[in-house]
């Protein structure tokens, strides 16, 4: 390699770099922030057969749909075998004769949502919310009661990424 | 040592503990635990700074997916195959999902949008590899900028595949019969001027990769494989393309509408470190290009044909291959009408550029290891499945 060359290369790279640090740039100050790209719940419409596009978090349970029919589970069981059908007698359904609902088990899941894609009566639905941590692994198990409750989305604001020819991203609010 | 393996000998794990290393020679076992070797060991000869014999020692991520394929059924088995390439989880999950369809009878029947939408996640995922792959060679050559870049500007990639499948990594988005889900109210706005600013980035890249001569002294010349012996070896993708070789199963044998589309194969002649990087860059552009052309194609319509019921294949045997980031992936399945296969057969690229591990380390130095082996575009995790 030339000398010339040698000091082009290194002025180019070094130039590249010094430039980047005065760019506008996208960081998410992820507990106060968070960036989710989809905010909308997975669900499936089985009379289409296809689903509406959302993101793959955590289940909600509408357990006035629910016929226990256990399709959910017979999906999940060579999956993940996260979900387990739970009887819950204090639920009085009339279509649920059984009174059994599916409780997931989130140290398990794997989030695919073909469980979703199983239910043929509008009742298993995945919502944005995502952060499931626990200090203790049985608490990563919800039964059918929690799942029916939707969830809290975390209250920080949702930031989304949004692009500038000249300044490069940044995050728009 | 225990008594067991005292008295067997042959049951002493790998080919490092076994033989001594020849006279004024050092054995050095590089990984599984280094974290760029990746689940993997590379077992070394050296001489003082020349490596004279590189052993790779594979299987630490084995998991059996071929053996699971056959007691899942269709569906089930989409989730678990594409786990093992999480950077190129749709270019893993095609063609499986093609060699499924053959065995249904409807490779005819999938909607054009859904085969466009295919073709826009498998370049999405090429592009995510490949800045992946950009922020890892930058790491082994001591380099700390590039792997901030490329791990940033993945993640816009990622946001976009995300916001139309829902999750970030393993999408499971494409099924038998089309896609998922339809594409979000704007995608296609979000997606054009993700591929704008990637576009812009390039030449930052290009300074700090290709020009910055400490980044040449590293690449240039490093893991040489010529044109002759990567066709014996039997390589894949751009490593194959590094070479000299114009091969790439999306111009060869066309699926999923890649017919339609325009698009240049890279080559290069070296055959080193640099060239494959630099395939790597011209790839990234290629699928900009056609991620460009796909969005402009996309019109309304369905975007899956909804199948009832268990799917069952017919008695008989498919077989699919598709371009993955890392080369050729192929499928062959066969069924004997049940609703799982009988019997599933993965080949990855990665597996196959395995093959010029050896060749390429010895005669090298001890500081090229990690970049050989990171620019042959070997994956531990998807080669053993």
């Amino acid at each position: 390699m030339k000398t010339s060359e040698f000091l082009k290369g290194l002025a180019v790279s070094v130039w590249t770099g010094t430039v980047h640090l005065f760019r506008h740039r996208m960081t998410s100050m992820y507990p106060e922030t968070q960036n989710y790209p989809n905010t909308e719940m997975y669900a499936y419409d089985p009379k289409k057969g296809v689903a509406v596009s959302g993101w793959r978090g955590r289940h909600y349970l509408d357990m006035s749909k629910c016929t226990g029919c256990q399709l959910c589970f017979i999906a999940c069981e060579n999956i993940a075998e996260a979900i387990e059908m739970i009887p819950v007698p204090e639920a009085a359904h009339a279509q649920n004769k059984k009174s059994i609902y599916p409780g997931v088990d989130y140290g398990r899941c794997v989030f695919c949502g073909f469980c979703v894609d199983a239910c043929p009566f509008y009742a298993l639905y995945m919502t944005p919310v995502a952060e499931i941590s626990e200090m203790n692994r049985n608490d990563l198990y919800y039964s059918p009661v929690e799942l029916s409750v939707p969830p809290v989305p975390n209250p920080a604001p949702k930031v989304h990424v949004n692009f500038d020819k000249k300044r490069g991203s940044h995050d728009e609010r | 040592m225990s008594a067991n393996t005292e008295s067997n000998p042959e049951m002493l794990a790998g080919v490092f503990q076994q033989e001594e290393a020849p006279e004024g020679r050092l054995k050095v076992s590089f990984g599984p635990q280094h974290p760029g070797s990746g689940h993997m060991r590379i077992i070394l000869t050296v001489n003082g700074d020349i490596v004279e014999d590189a052993v790779p020692d594979v299987g630490y991520v084995h998991r059996g997916v071929e053996k699971m394929c056959e007691y899942k059924n269709y569906i089930q088995n989409i989730p678990h195959i594409e786990r093992p390439a999480i950077h190129d989880s749709s270019g893993t999950i095609f063609p499986y999902i093609l060699a499924v369809e053959r065995l249904l009878d409807m490779t005819e029947k999938v909607p054009e949008r859904a085969q466009y939408i295919r073709v826009i996640m498998a370049e999405l995922n090429r592009m995510i590899n490949h800045f992946y792959f950009f922020g890892i060679l930058g790491i082994f050559m001591g380099h700390t900028t590039p792997i901030t870049w490329g791990m940033g500007d993945r993640d816009y990639l990622i946001d976009v595949a995300a916001s139309a499948t829902g999750a970030r990594v393993t999408f499971s988005y494409f099924v038998p019969g089309g896609v998922r889900t339809d594409l979000p109210y704007g995608f296609e706005d979000k997606l054009l001027k993700t591929c704008d600013y990637l576009e812009s980035r390039i030449p930052a890249y290009k300074a700090y990769l290709e020009e910055n001569p400490f980044a040449r002294m590293r690449l240039t010349g490093v893991g040489v494989i010529k044109r002759s012996d990567a066709v014996a070896l039997g390589l894949a993708g751009p490593t194959l393309r590094g070479s000299g070789v114009k091969s790439d199963v999306r111009k060869d044998e066309p699926y999923s509408l890649y017919d339609t589309l325009e698009f240049n194969i890279p080559t290069r002649e070296e055959g080193d470190a640099m060239a494959r990087m630099m395939v790597h860059f011209e790839e990234v552009k290629e699928s900009l290009s056609i991620v460009r052309q796909a969005a402009k194609k996309l019109r309304p319509g369905p975007v899956k044909v909804p199948l009832r019921g268990q799917i069952r294949g017919k008695v008989g045997e498919a077989y699919a291959r598709t371009e993955g980031a890392r080369g050729m992936n192929s499928y062959y399945i066969i069924s004997d009408g049940q609703i799982h296969p009988y019997r599933v057969r993965v080949n990855t690229g990665d597996s196959r550029n395995l093959a010029a591990m050896r060749p390429v380390l010895i005669g090298g130095k001890v500081a090229d290891v990690p970049v050989a082996h990171w620019s042959l575009d070997y994956w531990p995790v998807a080669s053993d499945r």
